[in-house]
């Protein structure tokens, strides 16, 4: 018997799903290999409903909505046609063929096209073969040392002399404990064995605990949702926080989404020259960092480095070219390593859900078990879900014990959001394009 | 586990010999050994010695380096399958699965050993004994590999550790020049080794001088300062992610599952817990029994040096193996040598 490839479509229930019967009662023929989900608005449908339809063994999956300005609860399509094209790169950059999701809009009467669609897309995944999305452990593991990436240009750093930033913020912090305008200072010390990392000051005796180096690389913003939540009817005192360039956007990202509001805070924003990682040259996110200095403060600290450190150096790229069988074959073993600790999650500013979705006990999106199809989900979900909204700290990438490449992951997303929308997160307050529905404009085609 | 002792027997190997001899036993067994993956090392498998990372675990550094998971992944998997559930009409199957491979673990460092044996105390020596873990153990050997210098976070010596304490081992190499001096150390161990092919030798190896570099508080100092500020003022700047409790040689808790397979299929799995994560022991209701910060970091240190040592007799022992690892893959600095010598110091 040929190969019949399984197909679930999520069908609107105003337009797409009735222009499917439309097509039945014209009798005009549809590929029988059409799972139909009817769902109520193309909106509703969630990139964890769509990974969970690979994950269970579908070979492609067809969202099917009302036309742009024909939505029965008039946005909900424009959110579907925001995120899902994000959602098709990035799984597309994890390794799926591109042809095995497709975004389309079919009204009630147009059954010949819904049929036009669905045989062209049913055609195209045939043509692909069954998907190796879901792959048992072992079938893989075979030659990924070939697909490794090429040696990173290594930038040295030299020392610089941050002795001027640290008294700087000495004094700012002691100032602020001393006149009681916030009730804690978070900055960085230098811990036992030379490490930086992050300290809570609370009294203006403390305060020569603080310092600034090119070590000070963790993102303290994610301390402030829980910091700065209110206990109660009691609202939280106001905390003062040493931010890098990378670090202010992120305050912008929280401010965006109230979890927090500027008066809460005194933001001490600090001039950056680029954080060396643990071989003591420039981290990779410095790299191609363009901002160096805060983009919102109450003091600013230092001044703006003379020459920009803008070195190109495209690290998806080559990731890219790989076909993708191969593509999906590199990214299941870098997710194989994954020990589903959660560090990326927790140092990360934007992962502040009190429960995240994917470790909730009654998720029915991924199990917690710490298998290959768990960890994929876990982390395709996780970038899903910060795009838009991710500054680039690379925290994530810094904080994951098994070395797991998943700023690649954000940095291909914040790519793509740009190229949409022109958008950058946390430049401004503004929240992320895709979460939003009347704001940034789609165009179709 | 037999450990039953026997006459200490050693033999002079090269380095050609004990690669000839890892061969050998990758042809008939699993040979799992320290392996470069992706920049980090891991116990892997391994099906020629070729693969094994020499470079970083004898030739290449002064100092010991160790994988940054420890040997626990072998006997207690991140998510290990208990039982598969088939449901037919009304009728409902299990089937255990047990893993039956024998496996032989080379270039095991002497505190990752003890974290085995640390782990023996509530798997095998507590009824009921987990048969999956059991049968893990049973089908294991342990080659290890002695430790020329402490690396910069190993804090063995004061934990009542040594760098080559050859105790939990069934095979001990120590480097020497150009070679090794191997140990068999138990009758399981001794079954490996090569009969006529290596040079025996009466040299024995010389104990280590290393000493403790710090004072660990004693076990009756803990209940006195479980309510202390000191507590929550070091959590602070905990993420409360699991980093520390995975890497752990020694943490152990798990939770377990039922999770659907397909249509009628289910499957039982048990996999890692660990007490730093928010969720950990949730009850219904919503209770977390510790639902601070401070009070999930303040366990992990309780459970190491108090609660695991009096709940499973380890003497004055600690549930700590001073590998170091929480050290170095936590992601904001917290230091548990730092919590120690805290606790010691005059208040």
């Amino acid at each position: 018997m040929s190969y019949e490839p399984r197909i679930i479509a999520f069908l609107c229930t105003w337009c797409s799903y009735t222009g499917a019967d439309t097509a039945g009662i014209a009798r005009i023929k549809s590929p029988a290999n059409i799972r139909a989900i009817r769902v109520p608005c193309s909106g509703r449908v969630s990139p964890e409903l769509v990974m969970r339809a690979f994950d269970q063994g579908t070979d492609g999956v067809l969202v099917l909505g009302c036309h742009i300005g024909e939505c029965h609860y008039d946005t909900g399509n424009h959110r579907a046609a925001k995120r899902l094209p994000i959602l098709h790169s990035l799984m597309q950059f994890a390794g799926l063929e591109p042809e095995r999701f497709h975004l389309d809009w079919v009204s009630a009467s147009e059954g010949e096209r819904f049929s036009r669609i669905a045989t062209e897309f049913t055609d195209a995944v045939r043509a692909l073969g069954p998907v190796s999305w879901r792959v048992t452990p072992g079938e893989w593991q075979a030659a990924v040392e070939s697909l490794l990436p090429p040696e990173e240009q290594d930038i040295p750093m030299t020392a610089l002399d941050c002795s001027g930033k640290t008294d700087a913020i000495r004094a700012k912090a002691k100032e602020l404990l001393t006149s009681r305008e916030v009730e804690c200072v978070i900055g960085y010390e230098v811990g036992p064995r030379g490490r930086t990392r992050p300290v809570f000051i609370y009294t203006p005796e403390e305060t020569g605990r603080l310092v600034w180096n090119p070590d000070a690389s963790n993102n303290l913003v994610s301390y402030l949702p829980v910091k700065l939540k209110p206990k109660g009817k009691e609202l939280p005192k106001k905390v003062a926080v040493v931010v890098k360039p990378c670090d202010s956007r992120a305050v912008n990202v929280l401010l965006a989404e109230n979890q927090f509001t500027r008066d809460q805070v005194h933001v001490i924003g600090v001039t950056c020259e680029g954080m060396r990682d643990e071989g003591g040259s420039l981290q990779s996110k410095c790299i191609t960092c363009e901002e160096h200095t805060p983009v919102v403060y109450d003091t600013l600290i230092g001044e703006p480095p003379v020459k920009g450190l803008a070195v190109t150096v495209d690290r998806p790229e080559w990731l890219e070219k790989l076909p993708p069988p191969q593509r999906m074959e590199f990214w299941l073993s870098q997710f194989d390593r994954c020990i589903r600790c959660y560090a990326c999650r927790q140092a990360c500013p934007m992962c502040n859900c009190p429960t995240c979705l994917y470790e909730r006990d009654d998720s029915t999106f991924v199990g917690l078990g710490i298998g290959l199809n768990e960890k994929r989900t876990f982390h395709l979900g996780r970038a899903y879900h910060l795009a838009g909204r991710c500054v680039g700290c690379n925290e994530c990438e810094r904080a994951c014990p098994m070395n797991i490449p998943i700023g690649l992951l954000n940095q291909k997303l914040a790519e793509e959001i740009e190229a949409a929308f022109d958008y950058h997160a946390g430049l401004t307050v503004t929240p992320s394009p895709i979460v939003t529905v009347l704001s940034g404009e789609y165009k179709e085609g | 586990m037999s450990k039953i002792k026997v006459d200490k027997k050693s033999w002079l190997i090269s380095q050609s010999e004990l690669e000839t001899w890892l061969d050998g036993i990758a042809d008939v067994r699993t040979l799992i050994a320290p392996r470069q993956v992706s920049g980090i090392m891991l116990y892997r498998p391994v099906a020629k010695s070729n693969e094994i990372s020499w470079k970083g675990i004898t030739t290449g550094s002064a100092y010991a380096v160790r994988p940054v998971l420890s040997v626990k992944e072998i006997f207690f998997p991140p998510t290990e399958r208990l039982f598969t559930i088939q449901k037919t009409g009304q009728e409902i199957h299990l089937k255990e699965t047990y893993p039956d491979w024998e496996t032989v673990v080379f270039g095991v460092r002497p505190c990752d050993a003890r974290g085995a044996k640390l782990l023996d105390s509530l798997f095998l020596d507590t009824n009921p004994v987990d048969s999956f873990y059991a049968r893990r153990r049973g089908n294991t050997t342990l080659i290890g590999l002695a430790c020329k210098e402490l690396g910069p976070s190993c804090f063995c010596t004061s934990v009542g550790g040594s760098p080559n304490d050859a105790h939990d081992v069934d095979i001990m190499l120590y480097e020497t020049n150009g070679g090794y001096l191997a140990e068999a150390v138990t009758e399981k161990g001794r079954f490996l080794i090569p009969g006529g092919e290596w040079k025996e030798t009466t040299v024995s190896p010389q104990p280590s001088t290393q000493t403790g570099q710090f004072p660990v508080p004693d076990k009756g100092k803990w209940p006195e300062i479980f309510n202390d500020d000191y507590w929550v003022k070091i959590s602070e700047r905990c993420l409360s992610c699991r980093a520390c409790a995975y890497v752990c040689p020694t943490c152990r808790c798990f939770a377990v599952r039922d999770e659907v397979l397909g249509p009628g299929q289910f499957e039982r799995i048990r996999c890692w817990d660990a007490c730093a994560g928010e969720n950990y022991r949730r009850v219904a209701g919503g209770h977390k029994p510790r639902a601070e910060k401070g009070e999930r970091l303040r366990n992990r240190f309780y459970c190491k040096f108090y609660y695991y040592p009096e709940q499973y007799g380890l003497g004055t022992a600690s549930a700590c193996t001073g590998c170091g690892r929480c050290i170095d893959v936590c992601p904001v600095g917290v230091d548990i040598t730092e919590v120690l010598m805290d606790l010691e110091k005059p208040t």
